[in-house]
């Protein structure tokens, strides 16, 4: 939606679309100017600007930022690949399916959150804990677009493969994992996204390191502006996580033609 | 959630049957074969005791009504808004042209990221666990709901300009009705984020009453039993509240007409 809008965006549209930040910047720079509410609570847009030049600058902000992306890479990659092994796996074995089919349903109905506590008892407040944190995250969004994916490759092409006398490897990586790609593709995007957020979570709830602990620092000491300034990182790097990733998809699905020739 | 559904009705009734028992099983298998001390993780049975002595007290189940009280507050104020914001963009191109960058914008922040900020503008109390919860359900609503009403079909409003609808009368009866499926989408996948987001509020906007706050409690003493007990309860309160909605929203859709009477 937000990418069919952007295409949209005339120039008047760009200045209509800006509304609503001014009256906002105008209005929280109003409140803390006019003393409404106190520097304390609210730092002015400019400050909180410099604050994160001075993260900048002092190394602190590339520092916590690597540290988070790293989590979030090594969690990433743990849930998401088991996500995707175990979606391809239920897709093209029925009773596997019927084995985890369930078991996955039963535990997505508790929110990830919720094993937070569980998962300190069992790993510890540190780096571990942290990972598989995140790889819950990840692991959900990849299983259930690999699964359906897969599954939902035509007959056509399964057959196509045994003509072709494809087995196995072959199999797989020529015929199911190209014509699964796109579902496959949303389920690294939805994961991804999962594991930034989840990572921030696990980093608020006990770091010495990274954006999330930025935040609680910044709240522990009664700094809001290191608050706010973690608010934005979180958003901006959320964000540009996923523009990269479009941008990616798009590359790697260009080869997608139906048969009439109409580009998806 | 239905693909992983068998395909027979009473296969699948065993098969939820038979599922949880398998699970015990191996759990409790688990246990004898020694891989872990009964401290680290109990036996099935003490965790089924745990929920005899919870459900016992009183306490308990004053504890899931709290967060269910919590829950329906936020999910409805974030529902309402949602929907009036979302008819709102839906209905008049230039306000989605106002407000979507900017909501499309402050959507990127993932919930967790405003904790530590609504802790120190609000404190740790009820205020900022119902915003964030309503701020979840908001903003699956008002997408869809905008989605639902752009894709109003063109023959429907041709039709309500025929029978002369104007204002509140198109919209109540062609629009809210068209959009209804999209709009219940939004309401499901909102009342789903609510209750994950109830978790979040109650770990980490400490709390003296709520099942999240149990789980943690259960943490801060190493009952571990009492941790299990917590996220069975939140996962099962969580599926019979999705199943509520869904049959809700069947009948709702059921009964759905594009009335053309004023």
């Amino acid at each position: 939606m937000s990418k069919k809008f952007i295409q949209r965006l005339g120039l008047k549209d760009k200045l209509l679309a800006l509304i609503v930040p001014l009256l906002v910047l105008a209005a929280w720079q109003g409140a803390v100017s006019q003393k409404l509410c106190s520097d304390l609570i609210l730092t002015p847009p400019l400050t909180l600007l410099n604050t994160l030049v001075e993260l900048a600058q002092s190394g602190d902000l590339t520092l916590n930022i690597l540290a988070s992306l790293k989590r979030v890479m090594i969690g990433f990659l743990l849930g998401g690949t088991s996500g995707f092994v175990l979606g391809i796996l239920m897709a093209l074995s029925p009773f596997l399916n019927s084995i985890f089919g369930p078991l996955i349903k039963a535990l997505q109905q508790v929110p990830e959150f919720a094993w937070m506590p569980l998962i300190i008892m069992f790993l510890g407040i540190d780096e571990s804990a942290k990972y598989f944190f995140v790889a819950i995250g990840a692991f959900y969004p990849m299983v259930l677009n690999t699964y359906q994916g897969v599954s939902g490759v035509p007959e056509k092409y399964h057959e196509l493969a045994r003509v072709f006398d494809y087995k196995s490897f072959r199999y797989l990586f020529k015929v199911i994992i190209p014509s699964a790609l796109p579902s496959i593709i949303t389920g690294i995007r939805l994961s991804l996204g999962l594991s930034w957020m989840f990572v921030v979570g696990a980093e608020l709830f006990g770091s010495d390191s990274g954006v999330g602990y930025l935040m609680t620092w910044g709240r522990a000491v009664f700094q809001i502006d290191l608050v706010m300034a973690g608010l934005i990182l979180v958003g901006v790097i959320g964000f540009a996580m996923n523009v990269l990733l479009e941008i990616a998809e798009k590359r790697f699905l260009l080869w997608r033609e139906p048969v009439d020739g109409r580009p998806v | 959630m239905k693909r992983f559904a068998f395909n027979k009705k009473t296969k699948a009734i065993l098969g939820v049957f038979a599922f949880p028992i398998v699970l015990i099983g191996l759990w409790q298998l688990f246990i004898l074969a020694g891989f872990s001390s009964a401290r680290f993780l109990p036996p099935p049975y003490k965790v089924l005791q745990k929920f005899v002595i919870l459900f016992s007290e009183p306490t308990y189940s004053h504890h899931i009504a709290v967060s269910l009280q919590r829950v329906m507050i936020g999910f409805f104020i974030g529902t309402l808004a949602g929907f009036l914001f979302g008819l709102l963009m839906g209905l008049s191109k230039t306000a989605e042209k106002i407000f979507a960058p900017f909501f499309h914008a402050i959507r990127q922040v993932p919930m967790i990221g405003w904790i530590p900020l609504i802790i120190m503008w609000f404190g740790m109390n009820e205020l900022p666990r119902v915003l964030i919860i309503s701020v979840a359900a908001f903003y699956p609503i008002t997408l869809n709901t905008f989605s639902g009403v752009r894709n109003v079909p063109r023959e429907y409003l041709e039709l309500a300009s025929v029978y002369g609808f104007k204002g509140l009368t198109l919209i109540k009866k062609i629009i809210i009705p068209a959009a209804l499926p999209s709009i219940a989408t939004g309401i499901s996948l909102g009342l789903a984020m609510s209750w994950s987001v109830l978790m979040v509020a109650e770990i980490f906007i400490q709390t003296a009453l709520g099942v999240g706050t149990q789980i943690q409690r259960g943490r801060d003493r190493f009952d571990i039993a009492l941790v299990i007990a917590g996220i069975i309860t939140v996962g099962v309160l969580g599926y019979a509240m999705t199943v509520l909605v869904q049959k809700i929203v069947q009948a709702v859709e059921r009964g759905r007409v594009i009335s053309t009477e004023k």
